[in-house]
């Protein structure tokens, strides 16, 4: 037996002796959650029934005719009660559930008003205000009879066209209908609760009894160990899953639910349906394991873990989501996000509609993310800083918070020191969010000016704070270096060369992605100027600001706490993390060219080492789409982002991106620090 | 037959071990002694190959940790603080499991945890899960499990912590038998009782630094103090809490 089986066969057998991972994979699916559905369903029914049986008090407001009372009266789930003066008031007070209030008497050809009172957040008020409203209209019908009659039309005379709904879905494809929105959801959670805790206490839970220290003494590969300990949590996942998904299938299938019944629902999935739900549980179970173990590997106790991990948790969701929501449908792209492939595709195969095509993608696409996933979870392992921490843990510094980010203040200002990764990072994703609702709220309220508001109070301020406040060395933080001559002009041929690059890219998205062209059309309303004063006003809202606002923070902070990275990482989670913030989800169409961008701007600003650099990238850049948006006659030729770009611009921009790119390979752009620091031993 | 040539092992700006040389001769039983934080978990977990050194190297029956661990970790028993026993294996299943991590298989396996289970005084709660073990017990089955393959080498960190006398007594006469069958015995330990009872020779760490090394009787006179105790402290003095 090889040492991972070894090792997996090990692991089987105590997580099968915990009674917590026990919980979760036998008992919640196979007994707790059809309990739970049956009881939830019987409360429901139960409820209902007794609404029903029930008479709702009502009541009958501006001298109502005897046949209207009469009908009332006659109604079984109605009672009338008197009402003194103050409607609202009386069904405030439950004195009466719905009042029919009704206008002056309208004559032979008139219409007489009448409104109904009740109230919307009530179940009884609502239910007297349908079977109030349902007498009324029977009254209404009898009227119109008596009219038509007494001018001796029959009674289709008010009716030349009768209108009658039939859905072609049979039974069991309006119950596959149902259940697609709310099952994808379901197993996707499921799946992955039944990796969360093993993964937590195979990895933190080993490390937090101090097992895994003992276990890596053994003559075995660390690759050998995480292979057993992945196949355990993705065997338990998989079991997990697939006891869901049964115990799912026989609650709706069997007709233990009445519910189904009443509604009119047949619920129903064949045996391929099922083994296709089930193969493509496999691999996303296997893609959980992989990257909650790598994850939780991580965390030094089995509370750490649960805290690294629902974040991960809560992500999830959101893709998981995505069926449940009306008008999207799955398509190339979306089978190819993970999590949101695989829902989609069990929200098709309920509905009868899964292709075999998208199938193929999203198990392919679910089967690469769960390999990655493996590959993480092995790095980690490998890690000794991850195994073992940082070493023997630093002595906390004496004194309260306040007095430990003083001193560290101070020692951070003599050491020269930048923000950490993880420290730069938080603070870009703090910002993003303040951001994102500080100036939505202060465009509505200012408008273009609010935008303005935003990027100077919303970014550049915080950004300053950070750094100053924080006691970052401002020069090695934000790169505040004067440029060299040939550093600026190599990244100004740089950003002219990369303009159309980006527009060839954005043409080239066009024929995958949904062109916005709402947001479009708003856009170049925006960055079009049709006077002087108009168009020195849009440079500085749309190009000097972003300039400065968003390098500070961009190419500033983040790059400037990310430099502990490999070089390439480092450039395109600069590009990445500026793509998306820029990212909504009608822009998707914005977040590659952005990004790339975003990362073209980086390394320049990597390679010379100033900050002034991005800026001036980022002016030209953002300067030449408003000058060219207001310059008639030029405008037109990009206003169309499904028309492509002039062919003779493509080899200029090659030439000129990589003459950038050549001039800033040289040695000589690195600009000089203003007070040369002699670096750390 | 457990050798550290100039091992030196840094947490980034901090140097937890420095420059470390020394060795452990067949028989030899070695007492590693300093303040907490003076880096002997990282060196004993350099050798145990759980650490990776930044520079140096240490070798255990001849194998460089560094260029071959995984044959390393054939030839030595590593007995950590915490002892690391899984709460949800019964002891046997537990020292079985490490054999079987160790190559061994089918008769020769099960001979062996026998074997085990009897030298230690395991058998009347073998089949118990490790969980609910007493201190003592654990101790017991975490030594069962690192000489399950009988390695030439022996690494013992803390071995008596947390136990009470008689546990501590077990340790010591399984060190002082294992010493007569010719291991090499490195163990780092705060109790100078069982130093001046057991260690042939002493290494004392400050701040990652070996300060001096020799018999007990050697420190004590060499630092011209009355005992183990005060001799380690006056190599020590002032260094704990780094």
């Amino acid at each position: 037996m090889s040492a991972w089986r070894v090792v997996c066969a090990k692991e089987l057998r105590e997580t099968l002796r915990d009674r917590r991972t026990l919980l979760m994979m036998i008992v919640v699916p196979v007994l707790l959650y059809p309990a739970l559905l049956i009881v939830a369903e019987q409360l429901f029914l139960f409820g209902a029934r007794r609404l029903e049986a029930e008479e709702a008090a009502v009541a009958l407001l501006g001298d109502p005719p005897p046949d209207l009372v009469a009908r009332v009266e006659a109604d079984s789930a109605l009672r009338v009660v008197p009402i003194d003066g103050d409607a609202e008031g009386a069904i405030r007070a439950d004195s009466a559930r719905a009042i029919a209030v009704l206008g002056a008497p309208a004559g032979d050809d008139g219409t007489r008003a009448v409104t109904l009172l009740y109230d919307a957040t009530s179940d009884r008020s609502s239910r007297a205000h349908a079977e109030l409203r349902a007498v009324l209209g029977e009254w209404r019908d009898a009227l119109l009879e008596e009219r038509l009659g007494s001018r001796g039309l029959p009674g289709s005379f008010a009716v030349p066209v009768a209108v009658a709904d039939s859905s072609i879905a049979r039974p069991d494809e309006v119950g596959g209908y149902a259940l697609g929105r709310i099952l994808p959801l379901l197993l996707v959670v499921v799946t992955l609760l039944g990796s969360f805790y093993p993964a937590i206490d195979l990895a933190a839970g080993e490390k937090e009894r101090g097992t895994l220290e003992t276990l890596l003494t053994a003559p075995v590969p660390a690759r050998d160990i995480v292979v057993g300990k992945f196949v355990t949590v993705a065997v338990i996942g998989v079991v997990a899953a697939a006891l869901n998904l049964g115990s799912m299938i026989l609650t709706f299938q069997t007709g233990a639910l009445q519910l189904t019944a009443v509604i009119g629902l047949e619920v129903s999935l064949s045996l391929p349906a099922v083994l296709a739900i089930f193969a493509t549980l496999v691999p996303l179970a296997v893609f959980f394991g992989a990257i909650f173990l790598g994850i939780a590997v991580g965390a030094s106790s089995f509370k750490e873990a649960q805290n690294a991990l629902t974040p991960v948790y809560m992500a999830v969701l959101v893709p998981a989501m995505l069926p449940v929501f009306p008008g999207i449908d799955a398509g190339p792209l979306l089978s190819l996000l993970p999590v949101a492939g695989v829902a989609f595709f069990f929200r098709d195969v309920m509905t009868g509609q899964a292709g075999v095509e998208l199938g193929l993608l999203v198990l392919g696409s679910t089967l690469a993310y769960a390999a990655a996933a493996l590959v993480f979870a092995s790095r980690a392992f490998g890690s000794e800083r991850i195994l073992f921490g940082g070493g023997e843990k630093a002595e906390v510094e004496p004194g309260g918070w306040i007095e430990r980010w003083r001193v560290g203040r101070q020692v951070r200002a003599r050491d020269g020191v930048v923000p950490s990764r993880g420290t730069a990072l938080l603070f870009v994703a703090l910002l993003a969010v303040f951001f994102f609702m500080g100036g939505i709220q202060l465009q509505l309220r200012l408008g273009e000016a609010g935008l303005l508001a935003a990027e100077w109070l919303l970014l550049f301020l915080p950004a300053l704070a950070f750094v100053t406040a924080g006691g970052f060395d401002p020069v090695h933080t934000l790169s505040l270096r004067r440029p060299r001559a040939t550093g600026l002009a190599g990244a100004l041929v740089l950003i002219v060369g990369a303009m159309p690059l980006v527009w060839v890219l954005g043409w080239l998205q066009t024929f995958v992605l949904p062109v916005p062209w709402e947001m479009l059309e708003g856009l170049e309303e925006l960055v079009t100027a049709d006077s002087a004063g108009r168009l020195a006003w849009l440079l500085l809202l749309l190009a000097v600001t972003p300039a400065v606002c968003e390098e500070i923070v961009f190419r500033g902070v983040l790059l400037g706490g990310t430099r502990e990275l490999p070089p390439w990482r480092m450039l395109l989670l600069n590009g990445v993390v500026f793509g998306a913030f820029h990212l909504s989800f009608e822009t998707a169409i914005r977040f590659l060219p952005t990004a790339v961008l975003g990362t073209v701007i980086a390394w320049a600003v990597w390679r010379t080492g100033s900050l002034l650099v991005g800026v001036a990238m980022h002016l030209v850049n953002n300067g030449t789409i408003v000058v060219l948006a207001s310059t008639p006659g030029v405008r037109e030729l990009f206003s169309d982002p499904e028309a492509p770009p002039p062919l003779w611009l493509v080899p200029i921009a090659v030439v000129l991106f990589a003459a950038g790119v050549r001039i800033l390979l040289r040695p000589a752009v690195r600009a000089d620090d203003p007070h040369p620091r002699t670096p750390e031993p | 037959m457990i050798r550290f040539r100039a091992l030196t092992k840094q947490y980034g700006p901090l140097e937890a071990v420095r420059d470390l040389t020394l060795g452990v001769a067949p028989g030899e039983v070695y007492a590693l002694l300093g303040p907490n934080g003076a880096g002997k978990t990282s060196a004993l977990r350099c050798l145990a190959t759980l650490l990776t050194p930044t520079s140096g190297t240490a070798f255990v029956n001849g194998i460089d940790v560094r260029e071959d661990p995984l044959d390393a970790r054939r030839r030595l028993a590593f007995l950590a603080a915490s002892m690391g026993l899984y709460e949800r294996l019964s002891a046997r299943e537990l020292v079985a499991y490490f054999g079987r991590l160790h190559g061994l298989r089918g008769a020769p396996l099960d001979a062996r945890v026998s074997e085990l289970v009897e030298l230690f005084g395991i058998a009347p709660f073998a089949d118990r899960l490790c969980g609910r073990l007493s201190t003592g017990q654990r101790q017991r089955v975490s030594l069962a499990r690192a000489l399950v393959h009988d390695p030439p080498a022996l690494v013992l960190d803390e071995p008596t912590l947390g136990l009470d006398v008689v546990s501590g007594q077990a340790i010591y006469d399984f060190i002082a038998r294992e010493r007569t069958r010719g291991k090499a015995i490195l163990f780092s330990t705060h109790r100078m009782t069982e130093v001046e009872l057991l260690a042939d020779r002493v290494g004392v760490l400050r701040l990652g630094e070996l300060v001096a090394e020799g018999t007990p009787g050697e420190l004590v006179s060499s630092t011209g103090q009355e005992n183990l105790a005060r001799a380690f402290l006056h190599l020590v003095g002032g260094a704990e809490g780094r």
